[in-house]
């Protein structure tokens, strides 16, 4: 919208939340990043900082959500300003879980590193991360420029996401079957899959965001 | 949309060489409050207006086209006017009561079209519409007393009970509350949504927040002619029109 509000100071607070925004999701992707990295040379001390780091996080989340809410309050906006208002308080919300996911993910570094993780597995976990990372990074610069063609791209690559999971619950299950000793490692490769199968799923919520601030349809409820 | 009570069907007003009004095509639902929001000179005052003719009043305002009461064309010349604004009442910006007691206030236009065949009927009949409008537990026991004594709020509800005294079918409100404090008007508010089950109800406000509190359709005007009328969820929340949305979420180019 290039038409700037007669009370400039509004178009300066909605910005301000947008920079909150983009803030945060710097700092999860930079998190989801660092998780991957544990994955494959995990280091003890690396995994606390992250671990505490998402503490972190929460209070941005927090502080997204009382910034969101007093803007409402005082200003009351409505259509498109309510959307723009709201969205912070939605995106922060699927920030804050991924970033639980990637503390989550550095928590069964932790367990797996001595564990030898099969190589094959391993290979298709790096792919899956290095796809929800990009469509993480993506997501937030379709929000930032409210680009609903972006969001809608974005959305397409967690198909690829979705089939990497697949193809890992196969291969770690032909695994323990060739191996029963494995289970264990398998079980938490499984584990690990399926946690960033959902950070692309909050990605793919994120976009729905995008897209309803640009147009006021709820793809969630027309999909 | 059900079968819409008042209809406008290319709605021109002129004031002299000027025109105020364009073609206007709306549809106004039975026993639902339409607000017709816009900016100050965009005409959804003189739309209002033109509704009980209210503008024939201006000498030089002229109505063209076609504005039909539940079917009934208003600018038939046979329509008595008189009887027209009964069924139509008005509530002003600034609350005008008469300068008599409350009582009075309420029986004037009763008295005016022979409602009321004896003072216990006038009573009853007073007792009603200021209960209608919400006022008689505060005035019950001081009727006599002039219209004026009462705070603002009162005002303008003893003003309501003096137009549904004579039972219109229409009450037209141009900018009820903008005169009144935040309490007086969530009253004057409150009164408006119960009064819609028996009245079909246009209110011009400047408060969008008003509008999207009390009116069920909301009909947007820019320079003399109608952008978007839709339901008031929708116009608030995804207007169609990129004006309308300029409008209510106060932007500039």
């Amino acid at each position: 919208m290039e038409k700037t509000h007669i009370v400039g100071r509004f178009d300066k607070d909605l910005q301000k939340n947008k920079d909150r925004i983009l803030a945060m999701g710097a700092r999860v992707a930079a998190q989801l990043k660092r998780a991957g990295e544990l994955l494959e040379d995990f280091d003890d001390d690396a995994a606390d900082a992250l671990i505490a780091a998402d503490r972190q996080i929460n209070g941005m989340h927090k502080d997204i959500h009382a910034h969101a809410e007093r803007l409402i309050a005082l200003r009351q906006p409505m259509a498109l300003d309510l959307r723009q208002a709201l969205s912070p308080i939605n995106i922060a919300g699927e920030l804050e879980r991924i970033g639980d996911h990637a503390k989550s993910a550095t928590k069964r570094a932790r367990k797996l590193h001595d564990a030898q993780p099969s190589e094959k597995v391993l290979v298709l976990i790096r792919d899956m991360g290095a796809v929800v990372q990009e469509m993480l990074h993506g997501a937030l610069e379709a929000y930032q420029a409210e680009d609903i063609e972006m969001a809608a791209h974005i959305r397409m690559r967690d198909l690829s996401v979705d089939e990497l999971n697949r193809n890992v619950m196969a291969a770690a299950l032909a695994a323990i079957k060739d191996d029963p000793a494995t289970a264990e490692k398998n079980v938490h490769l499984i584990i690990l899959a399926r946690g960033i199968e959902r950070v692309g799923d909050h990605v793919v919520n994120i976009t729905r965001h995008v897209h309803q601030i640009v147009t006021g349809e709820d793809l969630k409820a027309s999909e | 949309m059900t079968q819409p009570f008042i209809t406008a069907r290319g709605a021109n007003v002129f004031y002299g060489e000027k025109q105020a009004l364009f073609d206007i095509d709306l549809d106004i639902e039975a026993n639902k409050v339409t607000a017709l929001i816009g900016p100050s000179g965009c005409g959804k005052s003189t739309f209002l207006r033109s509704i009980n003719r209210m503008n024939d009043l201006i000498p030089i305002c002229r109505f063209e086209g076609d504005l039909r009461i539940g079917g009934q064309d208003v600018y038939d010349p046979a329509v008595d006017v008189v009887a027209l604004r009964a069924q139509v009442g008005m509530v002003f910006q600034k609350p005008n009561p008469f300068p008599k007691s409350i009582f009075e206030n309420v029986a004037y236009g009763m008295r005016i079209h022979g409602m009321a065949k004896s003072k216990t009927e006038m009573a009853d009949r007073v007792e009603w519409s200021l209960k209608g409008a919400g006022l008689w537990a505060e005035v019950a026991d001081r009727l006599q007393e002039p219209g004026n004594s009462l705070s603002g709020g009162q005002q303008q509800r003893l003003c309501i009970a003096r137009a549904i005294a004579v039972e219109p079918k229409v009450i037209l409100m141009d900018e009820p509350c903008s005169a009144l404090d935040p309490i007086a008007t969530a009253v004057v508010e409150e009164l408006i949504d119960g009064l819609r089950k028996d009245y079909t109800i246009v209110i011009v406000t400047h408060s969008m927040q008003q509008a999207a509190r009390i009116s069920q359709r909301t009909a947007f005007f820019h320079l003399g002619k109608l952008i978007e009328v839709d339901e008031t969820k929708t116009v608030f929340t995804n207007p169609r029109e990129e004006q309308t949305q300029n409008y209510i979420t106060g932007r500039i180019g």
